[in-house]
């Protein structure tokens, strides 16, 4: 057949262009698969499954049936399908994983949410009222928002020219935002913590700040913002 | 020579559905010692010239039992057998109002029961807040009498009500909330969710009818009561949600009917409570305990015995006895606690004999125990004297009269095992070598009288046990064949 390596977009797209000519050896891909070009996605979505037949369009129909010839590759360990699961939470969990260590990760993960869980309750019952309505327990939601918040609008990318690199302010892709929010919050907890702190306790910490907007990552976000506004005559140096 | 005797008292590892509250199913018994009437009132084993070779038997009779089905079988559903049966009790009792209600009953159960199957956590919300109990409740009452089938029936409709929100009731079945509202004494606004609570709080008014309920421990009481007996993660339930609730179990209530009837002049009877993992024989010692100290016996609580045999730091060779070795730290944390829960009898009972610490240092007869218990607090390195000399002067002024001892250790198999502690000379060092084990040794004897004695074993903590051991062969190893236990099992 070929190589059993998958090709990327560039390799796609030159491949493309040259179907006219007789086979020519792949381009060497960054980033590479033990799948060969012809698998597919699993779909990994119950719902998709769950319509019944009748609602279904012809495209729809025909992508079913066409996938039942297709092979599929094989779904990741991390794809439960359970209630439970949550991608930005395992996103996190890897990204704070050292070493291959998932189970640890995923230990840390699960005190990190009981801590919050167990301090917001100790807030709830101590507050009045009117105080409690405003107060939220639900860890996940307070994890969501917290990183949310964190999320810088713009970034800084130095870029060569004239032989001095210059920081140039540059919008930044949903993807990278989610990743540097993540990225400060674990960087914080692992440097600026006393030697006996637990990572779950500091990290419930800074999450229950962020939610609130406040905190050393809010500020370190807000510092971002800062400095490309204060480049922003460089902006003319970005091509795309 | 005393005749030891000794009830060993089986927690039980599988928890039932809460369909299985079944009119078809014969009621099982996994408790030994009462197995003739379904009620606590049978005689408790108090007299030691009739040693209770019955309830001995039975003891081992219950445990050669094979479990009586698995897990995945009793999580099956269950035949909707009762249908008739409820309607025509449900007539009978009189209790349904009219007869609507009847065909509400019967007509709800089979749904109720395969909708109990689905019942788990809520989607989409897998920590839903504003639980406020802070132990999820058993289910299960296990059905023994007709009269109260009907009681539980209705419970049970009850909490399936509450389990399914009211998603599968149809306007028209009044019944069960009636019946619901009846039994359990609550104010109308309540919520669904306080089904399981109960708001009798004193132990000693603990009968069948608050079986599998909750009931509040109040905050007070758990700083004289349980400064050190609770497990850490209930302490931090606790803390977490401002109520300690605990869960009134079989077991227990079978427990306090004996120490109700305790015959003081008799020796003291040693409770055994063992069972599986998580079964709830921390919690049965801890209810035992309030139970007491709300009774107003002196408690003697060893919160942990497995603490005292491993992970200990600074072992001091003993002043009084070459042999052995001193656990400074774990003898006065224990001492510290003891004078928080038993503060009004320190200044009641008196030392019958000259205490001599060293040459500046020396408690004299008939001085209040308070000040051995300070004198081991303030200087650290007595400590472990004053743990024994506070248990020698207990165990012979508890004939007296004055007070009634109740010794509860958590975790007693510990203290007939082995030890993870070293010497300097990496040697291994056995139990018998710690002192503060020594003492306790003697307290669990049952040669004194004036009280009770209530031990749990427990495999958690335990060293060089396999996880899957549980039973009182298997953790005390050859101490539970001295005592007046069946080998024939």
């Amino acid at each position: 057949m070929g190589s059993p390596l998958r090709k990327t977009k560039q390799a796609h797209i030159v491949e493309s262009a040259l179907t006219q000519l007789p086979a020519v050896p792949r381009l060497t891909p960054v980033r590479w698969s033990r799948y060969s070009a012809e698998y597919q996605d699993p779909q990994t979505d119950k719902e998709y499954f769950r319509k019944p037949a009748a609602e279904l369009t012809e495209e729809e129909r025909y992508v079913q049936e066409l996938r039942k010839t297709q092979l599929i590759k094989a779904a990741p360990a991390t794809k439960t399908g359970s209630v439970f699961e949550d991608p930005m939470v395992s996103k996190f969990t890897n990204m704070m994983m050292k070493g291959g260590n998932k189970v640890l990760a995923q230990q840390l993960m699960e005190q990190t949410l009981e801590a919050v869980k167990r301090k917001q309750f100790e807030k709830y019952h101590a507050a009045s009222a009117e105080e409690q309505a405003t107060i939220e327990r639900n860890p996940y939601t307070i994890f969501h928002q917290a990183l949310k918040n964190c999320e810088p609008v713009i970034g800084l990318v130095p870029i060569l020219k004239g032989g001095h690199f210059y920081q140039v302010p540059v919008p930044l892709t949903d993807r990278r935002r989610r990743f540097l929010a993540m990225k400060w919050m674990i960087t914080e907890c692992r440097e600026n913590k006393h030697r006996r702190t637990l990572m779950p306790e500091k990290l419930s910490q800074e999450l229950l700040l962020a939610f609130h907007n406040q905190g050393p990552v809010i500020k370190k976000k807000q510092n971002m913002h800062k400095m490309a506004e204060a480049n922003r005559a460089l902006a003319h140096y970005r091509w795309w | 020579m005393v005749k030891n005797h000794n009830v060993f008292m089986k927690l039980d590892a599988d928890p039932e559905p809460a369909g299985q509250g079944h009119p078809c199913t014969p009621a099982r018994r996994d408790f030994p010692v009462s197995a003739g009437s379904p009620s606590l009132l049978s005689p408790p084993p108090s007299s030691p010239t009739s040693l209770p070779e019955v309830q001995v038997r039975e003891v081992s009779a219950a445990l050669r039992k094979p479990r009586l089905r698995s897990r995945r079988e009793s999580q099956a559903p269950r035949p909707p057998q009762a249908r008739a049966l409820t309607v025509s009790e449900a007539a009978a009792a009189g209790d349904v109002v009219g007869g609507r209600g009847g065909c509400a009953l019967s007509s709800f159960l089979p749904s109720a029961l395969s909708d109990l199957r689905r019942g788990g956590p809520t989607p989409r919300s897998p920590w839903p807040g504003g639980s406020a109990v802070a132990r999820r409740p058993r289910p299960g009452p296990r059905l023994t009498s007709a009269g109260t089938m009907l009681q539980r029936m209705a419970r049970l409709i009850a909490r399936v009500h509450q389990l399914n929100h009211g998603r599968f009731l149809h306007a028209g079945t009044q019944a069960p909330q009636s019946i619901a509202a009846r039994l359990d004494d609550q104010a109308p606004g309540e919520s669904p969710r306080a089904l399981s609570r109960t708001r009798e709080c004193d132990p000693a008014n603990h009968g069948e009818q608050h079986e599998g309920q909750h009931y509040s421990i109040s905050l007070q009481d758990m700083k004289t009561v349980f400064p050190h007996g609770l497990p850490p993660r209930y302490v931090m339930q606790v803390k977490t949600f401002g109520e300690a609730c605990l869960m009134v179990r079989k077991p227990a209530l079978e427990l306090l009917q004996y120490l109700k009837t305790t015959n003081f002049t008799h020796p003291a009877v040693r409770y055994v409570l063992y069972g599986e993992k998580g079964t709830g024989k921390t919690l049965s010692l801890c209810h035992a305990v309030h139970f007491c100290a709300k009774q107003d016996w002196l408690v003697l609580h060893i919160p942990d015995a497995h603490r005292w045999v491993k992970n200990c730091r600074n072992l001091l060779q003993s002043t009084y006895n070459k042999q052995r070795l001193d656990q400074p730290l774990e003898a006065s944390t224990w001492l510290k606690n003891f004078k928080t829960s038993n503060e009004r009898f320190l200044s009641q009972i008196k030392v019958e004999e000259k205490y001599v610490w060293n040459k500046r240092e020396s408690t004299e007869q008939g001085s209040p125990l308070g000040e051995v218990v300070e004198q081991g607090i303030t200087r650290v390195k007595n400590a472990t004297d004053a743990v024994g000399i506070v248990l020698k002067e207990l165990r012979r002024q508890s004939a007296l009269g004055a007070f009634h001892l109740l010794v509860a250790v958590d975790g007693v198999n510990a203290l007939w095992g082995r030890t993870t502690l070293k010497r300097e000379d990496k040697s291994p060092i056995a139990p018998e070598e710690l002192a503060l084990v020594h003492h306790l040794r003697k307290m669990v004897k049952n040669d004194w009288h004036g009280g009770a004695i209530v031990l749990t074993l427990s495999q958690t903590g335990s060293l060089f046990k396999p996880r899957s051991a549980y039973l009182p062969h298997e953790l005390l190893g050859k101490v539970s064949a001295a005592c007046a236990y069946c080998h024939s099992v």
